[in-house]
């Protein structure tokens, strides 16, 4: 092949440029989340000087209702878009900086009980979607895709093996549009269920990190259960996270050989691009933390920036949510995406009180 | 589409990954922490 000629696309404005669209959405986001969290400090003590009886609800529910509300009432305005998208980069930020709070040996330790969990949810997790999706009629790579994000983790994941085995762009779409939707129902669900069920923060939390597919509504729900229960389901859903690579490439190298995909050549670059790295940013925190890098006040005060954070990511979970635009995606989807995560919810449920009694966590 | 047309190519300049920009800024923010530039950031 000729030499191609590279032609550098030199635009020194452009990032400046990327930085100005975000800040509209991002202000939207930090407002969005500071009204959750006032309305959850003032409405419980106006309700209770008034002698009402309402329920105590949390800045993180608060935060994804007004985002709900807007996005599927007047809907997210145009200038907005780019900021609200961001809500990733502060999840994964907020993950990071929340590493802060654990010991290297706790991680160890429930790293260890929740990477067999983790392996048996993936592998009983893709065997069932497999099976339903043939079940239901459902095209090849879409039950890959739809395996994949319900198994590893949610839209991530899905865009990941997208690209990896060549699936159409409508496949990806209804994958997507079906783990967000379910994401949805999850938060208000798995808080109703842990409670009615009493389950304690830690079995709570690693039941939610476990069975909630993308890493925002897990976070989110397990946040909605208690602070312990919040940071148990991130530290399980990145070790679903941290799967990833693993998963993708095993489907690649499947599609690739029935010739429906690219070869993957190099597999350990794979696995590095695949790699999320915010979960080896989370264990060097962790690792600081553990050393007393950081003073007893610092760990706080990270902590808390790891708490504003979150409250962006919640803001954009309800804003990023709209519930006419996955009604558009089909039912069929949507229908096997439904009765897996029902199955796979029960069946991580039975795994986390299995565990609890076997381990003693 | 000619073949001088096809031989050129658009190179991308290169960026780091919405996660790594999230673990970099995330580091940077525990890093001034420590050097004391945010004493104390409230909840």
């Amino acid at each position: 092949m000729a030499d191609g000629v590279a032609v550098p696309q030199v635009q020194p404005w452009q990032p400046a440029l990327r930085f100005l669209r975000v800040i509209p959405g991002v202000l939207l986001l930090a407002a969005i989340g500071y009204a959750g969290k006032l309305l959850e400090q003032n409405l419980g003590a106006y309700a209770k000087a008034h002698h009402w009886v309402f329920p105590n609800i949390e800045y993180v529910l608060w935060a994804i209702l007004l985002g709900l509300l807007i996005s599927n009432t007047i809907g997210v305005p145009e200038i907005f878009r780019t900021g609200v998208a961001t809500y990733e980069f502060w999840l994964k930020a907020g993950i990071v900086l929340l590493g802060s709070r654990f010991l290297l040996g706790d991680i160890l330790k429930l790293g260890g009980v929740s990477l067999l969990l983790v392996a048996i949810e993936i592998t009983g997790a893709m065997a069932f979607m497999t099976f339903l999706g043939r079940v239901f009629h459902l095209k090849p790579k879409l039950i890959t895709l739809l395996a994949v994000g319900s198994a590893v983790c949610g839209v991530s994941a899905i865009i990941a093996t997208k690209g990896a085995i060549d699936a159409d762009d409508e496949d990806s779409s209804f994958s997507i549009a079906a783990i967000l939707a379910l994401g949805a129902l999850a938060l208000f669900t798995f808080p109703l269920i842990g409670h009615a069920l009493h389950l304690g923060d830690r079995a709570y939390g690693i039941w939610a990190g476990l069975a909630v597919d993308n890493t925002a509504e897990a976070t989110a729900a397990g946040a909605l259960y208690s602070d312990a229960a919040g940071k148990l389901a991130v530290l399980v859903k990145s070790t679903r996270n941290a799967m990833i690579g693993f998963v993708v490439l095993a489907y690649a190298i499947y599609w690739a050989s029935q010739g429906q995909a690219k070869a993957v050549g190099n597999k350990a670059a794979f696995l590095w691009q695949k790699f999320p790295k915010f979960v080896l940013g989370f264990l060097l925190i962790s690792v600081l933390a553990t050393y007393q890098f950081f003073s007893k006040d610092q760990v706080g005060t990270i902590a808390n920036l790891s708490r504003w954070a979150f409250l962006l990511t919640f803001a954009g979970v309800g804003l990023r949510t709209n519930f006419r635009d996955m009604r558009k995606q089909g039912l069929r989807p949507f229908a096997v995406g439904a009765i897996g995560e029902v199955v796979i919810a029960v069946f991580t449920l039975g795994l986390v009180v299995a565990a609890e009694k076997l381990f003693g966590f | 589409m000619n073949t001088e047309e096809s031989e050129v190519q658009v190179k991308k300049p290169w960026r780091l990954s919405l996660d790594s920009w999230a673990v970099v800024i995330a580091l940077l923010a525990a890093l001034l922490v420590r050097a004391g530039a945010f004493k104390h950031i409230p909840w």
